[in-house]
């Protein structure tokens, strides 16, 4: 039992990983980017190639792999959804799924022309280390990076929200867009990089998975299916209940592998998706 | 300080402004004064650069600033208390003070200028950890013009200060508004529905109906005159 829940901590800050930057854009800007997935599968796909044909060491690699989403989510922002910015509050949601349904329709195809649909995983050799904590309990090397690094992203997130004058402008901005600039914030400049900020933590997720699990072209919707749970678990941008509905999520998850079998492990996520929907619509 | 020439604002396609012109003095508080629906926001939006004029001029000492963005007014110098304050309503006073301060010039002096606001708006000092939006309606109104003087503007536009106040709080936050104008020598122009605490604060005032300008005059003559006393004081039989 306690192997279930250490392993399912383990996935958890990766479930948290994978959907903070859905969360946060969601929360400030109202862009529901289901695109978010397929950003991760470009970021797997990025370790991958930079695992084998430079010989990077994937945990090496995430700053690489960051900068590269980065500007891959600014041109996206820039070319795509910063036209939604001026439309009303409501019709952004509905409008930016559209725009993220086009873009995993066209992601997705270019990556399987590019790299064939074959599943492809990143193996380090510390691949499948595995250290006998307690008798009962393992924990493989691979996971608790995992958690270090979700412990650094929440950390930092934090520290870039409350402590610097660009966190300070995203928080504004998502209160009261109007006000934000009327104070003198660059709108237009603090959604752009807050957008390629979070496309680039999609990036870390993607090197992620690619050491834990194996990413192929159509893998980013599953990805994205993991995140909109949580989202609905967690609430709307707030950085610490993502972690913790990520952990909850994968703990449910291992429990449900271990009582119903493998084959039922998405069912258990999508019944509590359904379930937090049905009380959250009865408030 | 600031000169409006002829200025035509639309919202969507219907048209607000029609062909209004003024001037706010240097150091002095200028009124707009009109009722609900006249286009004073909108005229205070078409300043900050919410909205853009199809036609006509906005000059800060004599720079043409109506084609800027927002940001770069505000960076210019004028600094809006917007229409129901607009605070940020989940971060603490301090913080709001802190965004009121966030052109690259503001930061430097964000300190000394957090100090004189705390000079002027003692109640503040003591909330400053509270979130601004569990402030009563006053504190709110202090904070929003607080917020506002932190970027060291050369013009503050206020729009409808006395909004949701209690009279006793409308008397008192305008005092204060004449005391900032006095001892800092800030250029102030005020947008108000209630014309006779605006005008008696003010020293020039301007009158808007249906987006025009329609009348205007030292603050004392308006006071004074019967247009405005039959339009909006309503002194006599009501």
């Amino acid at each position: 039992m306690v192997q279930i829940i250490v392993y399912g901590i383990i996935t958890g800050a990766f479930y948290g990983i994978a959907a903070i930057g859905l969360s946060l854009v969601f929360g400030v800007m109202h862009h529901l980017n289901i695109a978010h997935g397929s950003l991760i599968m470009i970021g797997g796909f990025a370790a991958y190639w930079f695992f084998h044909l430079l010989k990077i060491d994937p945990f090496v690699s995430i700053p690489f792999v960051m900068i590269i989403l980065f500007i891959f989510g600014a041109l996206l922002y820039k070319g795509l959804f910063s036209h939604l910015d001026k439309l009303p509050e409501g019709q952004k949601i509905d409008n930016s799924m559209l725009v993220g349904f086009g873009l995993i329709w066209i992601i997705d195809n270019l990556a399987t022309l590019a790299w064939t649909s074959d599943a492809r995983a990143v193996t380090p050799s510390y691949t499948g280390k595995v250290w006998q904590v307690l008798p009962g309990l393992r924990i493989s090397f691979v996971g608790l990076i995992i958690v270090g690094i979700a412990l650094l992203v929440i950390f930092s997130l934090h520290f870039l929200l409350t402590r610097t004058y660009f966190g300070k402008a995203v928080r504004a901005t998502a209160q009261d867009r109007d006000a934000g600039n009327l104070m003198g914030i660059n709108v237009a400049r603090t959604y752009l990089t807050f957008f390629a900020l979070s496309a680039s933590l999609a990036g870390v997720a993607g090197v992620l998975a690619a050491v834990n699990y194996s990413v192929h072209p159509m893998v980013g919707f599953e990805w994205l299916l993991k995140a909109t749970i949580i989202l609905v678990l967690a609430g709307v941008g707030k950085i610490g209940p993502v972690f913790a509905a990520g952990v909850l999520l994968g703990i449910a998850e291992g429990i449900s592998v271990y009582f119903v079998g493998a084959t039922y492990q998405e069912v258990v996520g999508l019944v509590i998706f359904i379930i937090v929907l049905l009380i959250r619509s009865m408030r | 300080m600031l000169e409006i020439q002829k200025i035509d604002v639309y919202r969507k396609d219907i048209q607000i402004l029609r062909s209004v012109s003024l001037a706010v003095g240097e150091g002095k508080i200028t009124a707009l004064l009109g009722s609900n629906g006249a286009g004073k926001t909108t005229l205070l939006m078409a300043i900050s650069g919410l909205l853009k004029p199809k036609t006509g001029s906005i000059c800060l000492k004599g720079i043409s600033i109506d084609r800027q963005p927002v940001h770069k007014i505000v960076e210019m110098g004028i600094s809006m208390v917007p229409e129901g304050r607009r605070l940020f309503p989940e971060m603490s006073v301090f913080e709001n003070l802190e965004l009121g301060a966030f052109t690259k010039k503001a930061r430097d002096t964000k300190g000394q200028m957090m100090r004189e606001v705390f000079e002027i708006f003692p109640i503040l000092k003591t909330r400053s950890t509270q979130i601004a939006g569990t402030l009563s309606g006053g504190e709110q109104q202090m904070l929003a013009i607080a917020r506002g003087l932190m970027s060291r503007p050369k013009l503050l536009l206020i729009d409808e200060l006395s909004w949701g106040l209690a009279p006793i709080m409308i008397q008192r936050i305008s005092e204060t508004i004449k005391q900032i104008n006095k001892t800092m020598g800030l250029t102030i122009f005020i947008v108000e529905q209630n014309v006779s605490i605006t005008l008696e604060v003010a020293d020039f005032g301007y009158i808007l109906e249906n987006g025009r300008i329609v009348g205007e005059g030292e603050a004392k003559q308006l006071l004074e005159s019967d247009e405005v006393k039959d339009a909006y004081l309503s002194i006599g039989d009501v």
